[in-house]
């Protein structure tokens, strides 16, 4: 099949200091891990164990109350150590002291042969069993893919959608095969199965390279299956689309082909300006580590690094973290950057070469050098004075301001006109509006809430 | 934090309890901030993502309009000064020059912003607002469309006007329909004619003891066009009055206070453009909607016609505001159309409708003004418009 290249003209750099060395170190051992169900959209949990019990590699810890067949599954074996709560009595987090010897629930093993031999509905039944089914996710809303659904196509994308994200040369290396074999549970699944990478992206081997179908510039975010999707449809009819990523696919065949619940994960840990303004610093490495690991044994010294900002799952779409918690079920980044510091004796009206910004009001647009991040808003919340910079960059062509407007006044009809549902949640129009609102929060929780009134 | 750094955190942390909710000067809070984010510009933690953000604001935004401004403003002061000394038979060398000009536009600019800010501020408290930066742009804008002469009580009047009618009415910053600093130009047009045209109003004499001119008059390139014989051309009645192309270009003549400098107002035309303030596409679109229609005019030139039907339409560009016009007001995100087709559209209607005034009604020549206002009305419907034909063209998901 001729490669497609997914052509996005808008253009926006941010080029951002300290992403990880392209070496894969592996991690230290691990004495906790932990699921953290409220980092999955749309799931309500039911607990499936309590505090004290104990627990194997694979044991289902909590399932879906809309939904008990998608179950989730232990990361690691030992006992069940603490369920942490959050707001409204959300569970957070599901901790597990891991054993000196962690058991493994195990299933049949299924291979290349076996595959061919279950129908479409006995895989799904059996990705369910195994916990494996929640690496499929479904566009628009982005929540685990149902079952039901009649999806158009299904994305896998090699490279992640963040600036800071492991290169698929890196976890692919030596899983070749497996990557293979899970393309091909995939293509059970839905049709056509569609493997996206970026420009620039190494050579790839014999096995992987016929498996690329698209090829998306070396911009963020232009590699988001959203994105892909609508720089690619013809028709409303695709709208409904899977997609997966590249590590999950891995995790799907291995699930599959062990017949034990996968647990490896490759982080990518970067450090924005940890002490020398910048570039890529000791911290800033890929770690091979597992599934739900605490954040703090991703780091050789995490305690020096307690005033910084830790982001798990990517500095435009991930969450802000405690150094005490622990890596999510999707998430492959973890980044820190500088907290906002201090005010600046007439900041506005300083030259700024070093002030890193996305339009040409400081003199740094003369250079565009990677900077060193910092989770500082740059300015203050004012009403929006229509400049358009928010629609300049919207990569899937929003206007912005406008379906902002829409929401604020309840027309969520016309908000879904303006594309609202064609929003990747990418975070490009808060970076750049100068009045600081939380457009693309907005209306991300906008589409949340009307997909889950809708049910 | 640096040696001026600390003391000033210092004060204005001790300051900040007095203006909390339930105390003495709660409702001043919005000067407090504005105040303080001034000096110190504030290092606000991202809450929610992405978790990095853009450098620019608005009050980068602000203060790049405001740098803008400033080669019509520090050239306004020097002309004011230049043709008041010269009226009055002073000596005209560069610094009394310029210190005359000061004495004469600094008021007026202080009037302006005093009085402004005074609305913004009691707006914000009313309704617990920040103050906007906006207002910088408005409160110096405005002088600059003002004849030197201008009685200071007009000037407050004006303000008054345009920020409270102009804006607030409307619900305030990004929310108004017009400019406020033309709002209020208007205003003062239309409320007092005889102190924004005639012949008195645009040299500030100064009255000696030695010199007793009780009136200085002069006739800005405008009006003499306006007085022109329908038969001659328009350019020869400039340069016989003395407003050669040149002259015209530099701006070295009388007129409002900023907006004589076609050069000045190039210059800053290219800082808006080079840092993406102001939107090249209006200026363009203004430039080539005033040079089409002054064409179109020039086609249907007759010697029955009033004289601006067959004046070469490069002259539109740099006589009265028609400059000062499309580079900082019409450009005004605000008021303007947001997309991009139509912000070429809005623009090119302003100019055009601009010369359509100017050449039609010569007794009312500073169409400028009333086509951007015009044209304010309509941007938001063709804001909407071209949405409309870009959301057509999306696949729809819904
Ligand atoms: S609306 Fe904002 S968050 Fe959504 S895709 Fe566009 S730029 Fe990204
Ligand atoms: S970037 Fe911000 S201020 Fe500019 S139009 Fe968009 S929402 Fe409004």
């Amino acid at each position: 099949m001729q490669m497609k290249n997914v052509s996005i003209k808008k253009k926006i750099g941010i080029h951002v200091a300290g992403g990880p060395s392209h070496a894969v170190e592996k991690g230290p051992a691990i004495t906790t891990v932990a699921a953290m169900p409220d980092r999955i959209p749309f799931i309500k949990p039911r607990l499936l164990v309590k505090k004290g019990d104990a627990v194997t590699i694979g044991t289902p810890l909590f399932e879906d109350k809309g939904n008990p067949k998608l179950r989730f599954l232990s990361p690691g074996g030992g006992t069940v150590a603490e369920i942490g709560y959050g707001h409204r009595r959300a569970i957070t987090r599901i901790v597990i002291k891991t054993g000196k010897t962690e058991a493994h629930e195990s299933f049949d093993p299924i291979d290349e042969k076996g595959l061919k031999n279950l129908d479409r509905d006995s895989l799904i039944e059996t990705l369910m069993d195994r916990g494996l089914w929640p690496l499929i996710r479904s566009l628009p809303y982005r929540g685990i893919a149902s079952p039901d659904e009649k999806p158009s196509s299904l994305w896998v994308s090699l490279d992640s959608a963040d600036p800071f994200h492991v290169p698929s040369h890196l976890y692919l290396k030596d899983k070749e095969a497996l990557f293979l074999f899970g393309i091909r549970i995939l293509e059970k699944l839905c049709h056509p199965v569609y493997v996206c990478e970026t420009e620039g992206a190494p050579v790839r081997s014999g096995e992987i390279a016929p498996l690329v179908t698209h090829r998306a510039p070396a911009i963020y975010p232009a590699e988001d299956p959203g994105v892909l999707l609508y720089h690619t449809k013809k028709s409303p009819d695709e709208n409904l689309a899977w997609f997966t990523k590249g590590q999950d696919v891995l995790l799907l065949a291995e699930g599959l082909k062990t017949g034990r619940y996968p647990t490896s994960r490759i982080i990518a840990v970067s450090a924005s300006g940890n002490g020398n303004g910048g570039g890529n610093t000791a911290a800033s490495r890929c770690v091979d580590t597992r599934l739900g690991a605490p954040l703090s044994s991703l780091l050789p010294n995490p305690e020096t690094a307690s005033n910084l900002r830790w982001i798990a799952g990517g500095i435009f779409q991930g969450y802000t973290t405690d150094p005490d918690g622990y890596m999510g079920f999707y998430e492959t980044a973890l980044t820190l950057i500088e907290e906002a510091a201090d005010p600046e004796l007439f900041g506005f009206l300083r030259p700024g070469l070093f002030k890193p910004t996305a339009s040409r009001a400081f003199l740094y647009a003369l250079h565009k050098k990677h900077f060193t991040a910092k989770a500082d808003l740059r300015g203050e919340e004012r009403a929006c004075i229509n400049c358009g910079k928010c629609e300049q960059v919207c990569p899937v062509d929003i206007m912005v301001q406008f379906t902002y407007k829409c929401i604020y006044a309840g027309e969520i009809e016309e908000a879904l006109m303006h594309g609202l549902l064609d929003c990747v949640e990418c975070g490009l129009c808060s970076y750049v509006c100068p009045a600081k609102i939380e457009l693309a929060e907005t209306l991300k929780t906008t589409r949340q809430d009307y997909y889950q009134d809708r049910i | 934090m640096g040696r001026i750094e600390k003391p000033l955190r210092k004060l204005f942390d001790r300051s900040r309890p007095y203006f909390e909710k339930g105390r003495r000067m709660e409702r001043l809070k919005p000067f407090f901030e504005a105040t303080e984010t001034f000096f110190l510009y504030p290092a606000i933690p991202v809450e929610k993502k992405p978790f990095i953000r853009d450098s620019l604001d608005l009050k980068r935004y602000m203060s790049i309009v405001l740098a803008a401004l400033m080669p019509p403003f520090f050239f306004g002061i020097f002309n004011t000064g230049f043709h008041a000394r010269n009226a009055s038979g002073l000596s005209t060398d560069f610094l009394s020059v310029f210190g005359e000009g000061l004495i004469i536009v600094m008021p007026i600019v202080v009037v302006s912003y005093g009085v402004g800010l005074f609305w913004e501020g009691l707006f914000a408290a009313i309704r617990r607002h920040p103050i906007s930066e906006g207002f910088l742009v408005t409160g110096l804008l405005f002088p600059l469309t003002l004849p030197p002469t201008i009685p200071l009580w007009q000037v407050a009047a004006g303000i008054t006007f345009g920020v409270v009618i102009g804006k607030e009415v409307f619900g305030g910053t990004g929310r108004n329909l017009f400019n406020p600093a033309l709002t209020a130009r208007a205003f003062i047009f239309f409320a007092y004619p005889v102190q924004m045209s005639g012949e008195r109003v645009w040299i500030a004499v100064r009255e000696t003891a030695g010199n007793a001119v009780d009136a200085v008059t002069g006739a800005t390139p405008l009006a003499v066009a306006a007085l022109a014989d329908p038969k001659a051309r328009i350019e020869a009645v400039f340069a016989d009055n003395g407003y050669t192309f040149q002259t015209l270009f530099f701006g070295n003549h009388i007129g409002s206070i900023g907006e004589t400098s076609s050069l000045c107002i190039l210059i800053g035309a290219l800082v808006l453009i080079a840092t993406g303030i102001g939107s090249y596409r209006i200026m363009a679109g203004g430039v080539i909607g005033a040079l089409a229609t002054g064409m179109l005019f020039n086609f249907f030139a007759t010697p029955d016609l009033p004289a601006w039907f067959s004046v070469n339409p490069v002259y539109h560009l740099v006589t009265g505001g028609f400059a000062f016009g499309i580079v900082y007001m019409a450009t005004d995100p605000v008021t303007a159309p947001g997309t991009d087709k139509s912000k070429w559209l809005y623009g090119f209607l302003i100019g055009a409708v601009a010369v359509l005034i100017r050449v039609v009604n010569p007794a009312f020549p500073e169409g400028v003004m009333l086509a951007i206002l015009f044209m304010n009305i309509f941007s938001p419907l063709m804001e909407y418009a071209e949405m409309r034909l870009r959301i057509r063209r999306r696949i729809p998901n819904v």
